[in-house]
């Protein structure tokens, strides 16, 4: 049993209507299989079916073609049996209840539901627990709906840009308490649109754009290819002197300054400053806007000095 | 799993939600005390009662038809807000919440039915308590439209302040349903088109089997396939309403 994959998705396909009598495709054939234990990023920007692919994963909303299996079974068995759970992006909470009260009517729905207070403390959601949902600030918000996907001791959790509202403590803390959920075993899929996210937490990134899987492999690899950072300097190197160096993915020139794009920004930066004449040495972390672009682009066009 | 736990809390919430409550409880029973139980005409006989049975039972299908719209409505700007997908990540089927949300609305349309009956038992209303009774229930089984209403409002706006107007409405609808002022001549013949005449029609039938009790006597008798017709016209109005709104969402997704 232990090797049966908690999610098996094959040709998922899913469009809605695009408001001008014809359909847009949100998800356009995924397949994604994701192992007991695995932590893995779905990462796009806006509007790359991730949200709609997690909903089909947890039976929110049918897919129109392809198959699907939760842990072996369908969506709705595994999320009425409690194995699988998520946390939802914003929304999905009455603003009249208090924390406790939210805890306590949706763990009435569950089969055989945690302790009210023991998932608020495991949430970190203890300290306002009598506090009205409409008074909590994005990122108690967050911690709560986290008490909400703990109440049944899911084996897979699924996650919808998460730390979305959250300020930086609040993000460090709810992924603090995701990893240590995630060495206790648990199955973690999570989506976001920050490539930095997915570097810190998930070893696996899948890359999603326009309803297809751009990219799927362990999380450094993608960075790298990609191209994880831009180093811009004034330099006005021949051609040669160009080609010796390692870690390029990409030259532009603009006037004296020079952007290289590489996948090793130190080692490019200690090569310039110390073998070559180059100095004003910017570092800049690539945007994933930019590793888009990179990725779908052909491959031919990303050696090419522009 | 315990749908009961959900129910009442889910009951308890929308109780002590302020604006509900005064609306569908207090201010029901404060008209009933002015204008249905301390008037020199309350005693006067009517049918098989008197006027103060009549105002009484007219007041308690506003408070009741209140109660259903706010309740539906609210359901239905909560689905779609996102409690809905919370919920269907528990084991609680959707037709589940249907029936909680039924059990809920219908309590909540119970409490101005027995606020004001009792507050008329202990003033000077009077019936036989059959009559009694039976347009109790009937005033209950009155909110039926009205629930579907709210829901209507609610699916298509998606905001409590739609069903805040709504339930506003409602006290239009009750002043050309006849169960504020008495109505007469052109009013009442356009008030017997409106929705929530029907309704107040149906619970007064016991009582008075149709006659229409306006200022200057009876103002005109309503048969009971006339009465009946109205409820059912305008369960079938918002019952539609509904269905082509639910059509439109599902399409959508």
């Amino acid at each position: 049993m232990d090797t049966q994959p908690v999610l098996r998705l094959e040709g998922i396909r899913r469009s809605f209507p695009d408001g001008a009598g014809g359909r847009t495709a949100a998800v356009d054939g995924v397949d994604l299989t994701v192992s007991p234990g695995e932590v893995v990023a779905l990462l796009g920007p806006n509007g790359a079916g991730k949200t709609t692919l997690i909903d089909i994963v947890l039976g929110l909303v049918a897919a129109e073609d392809g198959f699907v299996e939760v842990l072996g079974t369908t969506s709705r068995r595994a999320v009425t049996s409690g194995r699988i759970s998520a946390l939802l992006q914003t929304g999905g909470l009455l603003p009249d209840l208090s924390v406790r009260e939210t805890v306590k009517m949706i763990a009435s729905l569950h089969r055989n539901p945690r302790d009210t207070d023991e998932v608020l403390a495991a949430a970190g959601a203890a300290g306002f627990a009598s506090r009205r949902v409409s008074r909590c600030s994005g990122g108690e918000q967050q911690r709560l709906r986290f008490a909400l996907a703990l109440l049944t001791r899911p084996e897979v959790l699924i996650l919808d840009e998460p730390t979305t509202g959250m300020d930086v403590n609040a993000r460090h803390d709810f992924w603090r308490n995701m990893s240590s959920l995630a060495d206790e075993g648990a199955t973690i899929v999570f989506a976001t649109h920050y490539l930095e996210e997915a570097e810190r937490f998930a070893r696996r990134t899948v890359l999603m754009d326009a309803g297809r899987v751009l990219a799927d492999g362990p999380t450094a690899d993608i960075r790298r290819r990609a191209g994880a950072a831009r180093v811009t300097v004034t330099w006005a190197p021949s051609d040669a002197e160009l080609a010796a160096l390692d870690h390029v993915l990409g030259v532009e020139r603009h006037g004296a300054r020079i952007e290289l794009r590489t996948d090793d920004a130190d080692a490019l930066a200690r090569e310039l400053l110390t073998r070559t004449g180059a100095h004003g040495i910017e570092v800049a972390s690539a945007s994933l806007d930019e590793a888009f672009r990179y990725l779908t682009a052909p491959s031919d066009e990303k050696e090419v000095a522009a | 799993m315990s749908i009961a736990t959900y129910v009442v809390m889910d009951f308890w919430r929308n109780l002590r939600n302020l604006g509900n409550s005064f609306f569908v409880i207090v201010l029901p029973t404060v008209l009933f005390l002015f204008f249905g139980s301390s008037m020199e005409w309350s005693t006067i006989r009517v049918g098989d009662g008197n006027i103060s049975a009549w105002t009484m039972i007219s007041i308690a299908c506003y408070g009741a038809a209140m109660a259903a719209t706010s309740l539906a409505g609210s359901a239905a700007v909560e689905l779609q807000q996102g409690w809905g997908r919370q919920l269907a990540l528990t084991a609680l089927p959707h037709s589940g919440f249907v029936a909680a949300k039924t059990i809920v609305a219908l309590c909540f349309a119970v409490l101005p039915v027995l606020t004001l009956n009792v507050t008329g038992v202990f003033t000077v209303t009077d019936m036989p308590l059959g009559t009694w009774l039976a347009t109790a229930g009937l005033t209950v089984v009155g909110v039926l439209p009205f629930a579907l209403y709210g829901l209507a409002i609610g699916m298509a706006f998606r905001s409590d302040a739609a069903v805040g107007t709504a339930t506003g409405l409602l006290v239009i609808f009750s002043f050309l349903g006849n169960a504020f002022t008495p109505l007469d001549g052109f009013l009442l013949d356009l008030g017997r088109f409106t929705p929530l005449y029907g309704v107040v029609a149906l619970a007064r039938y016991p009582l008075t089997g149709g006659d229409q009790i306006s200022m200057n006597g009876i103002a005109g008798n309503d048969p009971l396939w006339a009465v009946l017709a109205n409820v059912v016209a305008w369960t079938a109005v918002f019952g539609a309403a509904c269905l082509m709104l639910q059509r439109r969402r599902t399409r959508r997704q």
